[in-house]
């Protein structure tokens, strides 16, 4: 357990002391007990919020951690949305088919991830061409989704139906003895996704400070000189680039079992904007950074979306712009800092402050 | 004595430039040999191919007798060959120990790594600096760091590539006691250097590219009494 | 000998769309490596300036002009406010422009709504053999050959462009011989907005004015842009051409879109194959 604990902690993440983790815990029961207080328009909604963490969060493994500057995970997002749809329309939600479909879905995200990335990085795109090429990607299949309107684009029983998108899909549900099923709709759909984006941070948090993400940052700082130390970097990127894919994939089934519905609008040039905006205001180098300034900036989306999406989207254009010139660690990385560095000034000298983010991991007890 | 590296008639060519011209360079095993040239002899192209950056226009390189001419980089990296930059290629952003623990892990075990680590730490002199950003460090310690990268691999061939650019003369010295030690301990180390006192402290034989080609090889003494060595220095041949 | 001239007029129509969608974003990326993520909001407002100068019955071409200058100026104020203080940092200064990007686009959809009525297609058709052609479409792909050829000529040829080659080629020395930089910098990218604007210009009589009209630009001109390589000048006319003869058959065969993922695999396949591009290429042959 306390060998467990220990590796979720590390240089590659901000939050490591006692404080943090408490705090985490006591988040954690808020949300687990808020379905009892709340009413469910803001169970639901909070919900909502989360199902666009996974994207996020992957786009930091990409962008922040790697150094891989992916503009498309929106493509992912799409392609798991829709394949979650086809499938589900076509064999219905019996037997917790959901959740075949839910898996299916994300493991063809990441096998399309998988025959990009490989193009690429074996291929040896580098740099900003991985960026126009990923973002080229799902621009073209938005372009290719908004020309299925007709008839003739069908899989099975389930047309793609253009630019209109296509709905009526159902949610997720688990199969339950002596009843047909059960709908994960509402307080449970919010539990499990809560389950979800907790399961997922903490596994992403024992990547990034294993080994594994040791290697990852130091690609991000100094590809080359990864390489004269022995390691086949394509390898690291292609496997980085399939779990960002997943992590979209993800999302994407979510969004699409949340609001029954997916477009082709998913996948274009303002969606494909957003996960950047949300990683580059909370810091792209700190995966909680990430989370946090997701959860915050989706809220804030939905609010002045009341008046028209178009002003939460030029505000989260203005968002983005600010934090690239004024706080290119991100707004939460920068005002976390600030706080270790207040801290650090009343407690203890600087230098043994920061001594236990440097082993590689505190050895096991 | 067996050849660790050779190279049979290595070229390269960037458009018209020959920065390489049939190079036949043969590095016995457990030597330390000091490659010097005036600037753009072909030295660093020459680091490059033997590393792998980029293929070569024509010509083989062996490794152990082994043809690696078409190998990618991080597998020639990991038959034993290792290299220091001439640019200090140091993971600026992250601390010191960090540094060295990433070259460290790939061959062995945590806690392995982990005693590995405080010896390099200290044969370094970097005890002080670990948690540093190693962007931070002074030039001379930023060169030692990417030093102490480069031998964490634990080499059979050691490439230096100007390692002593921008020191002190006192850290310049150091250097050349810290080489001396790891060729006694059985590393064959090629250095590409241009301080002519500091090839003095270390070499044991050196070779002169010039032009891209071997110009002159020879023992210490012989290089320093040539004639001719002095001349292409001074841009007459 | 109708079908060759029907093929013919569909690849000049290709190549044009290529040149014309591209040349300010390869100018932009040749010459100071940044990838212009607001290169089609560029264009999307040379398209609505025009569009609104030719509600005052101004002639359209003093119409387009208006618009290709509006981008410019935008493009050298927005380089001087936002891109310049990114230099260092490179894939910011991508990240800005999208930025950008994102404010222009919803930014003209809350001041002028969700389109705006276009101007009607000049100068009618012509027939041959059965088919019809756009005349205007002939016009285009002329003024894209004048356009590449000025182009040329402006680098080659007068002081800016020998400054401007000399800054990319090496910014300290060009610094220290006494080239202001940072003004080849900000005229650099206004030339690229410009030129973005002047796409959006030319094809405004063509295609409606939405605030979004800029993503029907992009891929293309992204794609034309990796294919040609990092210099512009020499890489941006052949990479058009070959795209061109790419998308003007498979299209003419399967449809548009099946012509746009043609030609993201050939841009896939170009990377793999020629790292640097066709210019990289180019210049390689002429060095021996």
């Amino acid at each position: 357990m306390a060998s467990w604990f220990a590796r979720l902690n590390g240089p590659q993440t901000l939050g490591n002391g006692r404080g943090f983790w408490l705090g985490f815990v006591a988040v954690l029961l808020l949300l687990v007990v808020l379905p009892f207080f709340a009413d469910e328009y803001l169970v639901n909604n909070i919900g909502y919020f989360f199902i666009w963490v996974f994207m996020a969060m992957g786009l930091s493994l990409l962008w922040g951690y790697t150094g891989i500057l992916s503009f498309g995970q929106t493509a992912f997002f799409g392609i798991a949305g829709y394949t979650y749809g086809v499938i589900t329309l076509n064999y219905g939600a019996a037997y917790g088919l959901t959740f075949a479909a839910l898996l299916l879905a994300v493991a063809l995200a990441a096998l399309v991830a998988w025959i990009i990335g490989y193009f690429m990085f074996y291929g040896g795109i580098r740099d900003v061409f991985v960026g126009i090429v990923t973002l080229s990607i799902t621009l073209v299949l938005e372009t290719f989704m908004a020309q299925t309107a007709g008839p003739e684009w069908v899989i099975g029983t389930a047309r793609l139906n253009g630019f209109n998108g296509m709905s009526g899909m159902p949610p997720l549900t688990i199969p339950w003895p002596g009843e047909d099923e059960i709908f994960l709709e509402g307080r449970y759909l919010f539990w499990f996704l809560v389950a979800l984006v907790v399961l997922l941070y903490l596994a992403l948090r024992m990547l990034v400070n294993s080994r594994f993400g040791n290697v990852m940052v130091a690609i991000r700082e100094n590809p080359s000189r990864v390489e004269m130390l022995g390691y086949d970097i394509r390898r690291y990127q292609l496997i980085v680039f399939v779990i960002g894919g997943a992590l979209a994939g993800l999302s994407g089934v979510l969004y699409t079992t949340w609001g029954t519905y997916i477009t082709p609008s998913a996948m274009g040039l303002t969606a494909a904007a957003l996960p950047i905006v949300w990683t580059a205001a909370g810091g792209r180098k700190d995966i909680t950074a990430t989370l946090v300034a997701t959860v915050f900036l989706v809220w804030l989306s939905q609010i002045l979306a009341v008046k028209g999406s178009q002003y939460a989207l030029v505000l989260m254009g203005l968002i983005l712009l600010v934090a690239v010139m004024l706080a290119p660690d991100g707004f939460v990385v920068t005002l976390a800092k600030k706080i270790a560095q207040l801290k650090g000034r009343n407690t203890q000298p600087p230098s043994n402050r920061s001594e236990t983010k440097l082993a590689e991991s505190p050895p096991p007890p | 004595m067996t050849a660790i590296l050779e190279t049979k008639n290595l070229s390269k060519h960037f458009g018209g430039l020959h920065a390489t011209n049939g190079i036949d360079l043969s590095i016995e095993s457990g030597e330390l040999r000091c490659l010097i040239g005036p600037n753009g002899a072909g030295k660093s192209t020459l680091f490059k191919l033997i590393l792998g950056s980029y293929p070569p226009s024509s010509g083989e390189i062996l490794f152990n007798g082994e043809n690696i001419t078409k190998l990618l980089p991080c597998r020639r990296i990991e038959k034993g060959i290792s290299i220091k930059f001439q640019v200090p290629g140091i993971f600026e952003d992250l601390p010191v120990a960090q540094n060295l623990l990433i070259a460290l892990q790939h061959r062995m075990s945590k806690p392995r790594s982990q005693t590995e680590l405080e010896r390099l730490m200290t044969l370094l002199d970097l005890q002080s600096a670990r948690t540093k950003r190693a962007g931070d460090l002074s030039h001379g310690q930023k060169q030692w760091l990417e030093i102490g990268m480069a031998i964490a691999l634990a080499p059979s061939l050691l490439l230096l590539d100007e390692p002593t650019a921008g020191m002190s003369p006192e850290e310049t010295f150091k250097t050349g006691e810290l080489v001396m030690q790891l060729n006694q301990q059985g590393m064959t180390v090629l250095v590409i250097e241009h301080d002519m006192a500091f090839v003095r402290q270390i070499a044991q034989k050196v070779t002169v590219l010039h032009f891209g080609k071997i110009f002159v090889e020879g023992s210490l003494q012989e290089i320093v009494n040539n004639e001719d060595v002095a001349r292409i220095y001074l841009g007459k041949v | 000998m109708t079908e060759l001239f029907a093929f013919l007029y569909q690849w000049g129509d290709a190549f044009t769309f290529l040149v014309l969608s591209a040349m300010g974003l390869a100018i932009i990326f040749g010459m100071m490596g940044v990838i212009n993520l607001a290169h089609g909001e560029f264009i999307m407002c040379g398209a609505y300036v025009t569009v609104l100068t030719s509600r005052l019955n101004l002639p359209l071409p003093i119409c387009m002009l208006c618009g290709a200058l509006a981008a410019g100026i935008i493009g050298i104020i927005l380089e001087r406010l936002i891109i310049r203080h990114l230099y260092q940092r490179l894939f910011d200064s991508i990240v800005a422009t999208w930025a950008i990007s994102l404010i222009a686009t919803q930014g003209t959809l809350i001041v002028a709504g969700p389109s705006i009525e276009g101007i009607k297609t000049p100068f009618g058709s012509f027939n041959m053999g059965g088919y019809s052609f756009s005349s205007y479409r002939v016009v285009l792909m002329a003024i894209a050959v004048v356009m590449l050829i000025a182009l040329y000529l402006l680098f080659m040829k007068t002081r800016f462009g020998v400054r401007a080659r000399a800054t990319i080629q090496n910014p300290h020395m060009a610094k220290a011989l006494g080239v202001d930089t940072g003004r080849v910098y900000s005229l650099t990218f206004g030339l690229g907005a410009a030129l973005a604007g002047m796409a959006g210009a030319l094809y405004a009589p063509t295609t409606t004015t939405v605030p979004t009209m800029g993503s029907a630009f992009i891929v293309q001109s992204f794609v034309t842009v990796v294919v040609g390589g990092a210099n512009a000048l020499v890489g941006t006319a052949p990479a058009a051409g070959i795209l061109g003869v790419i998308q003007s058959l498979l299209a003419s065969g399967f449809g548009q879109t099946t012509g746009q993922i043609g030609l993201l695999i050939t841009v896939i396949l170009v990377v793999r194959l020629l790292p640097a591009g066709l210019s990289g290429v180019l210049s390689r042959a002429r060095n021996g």
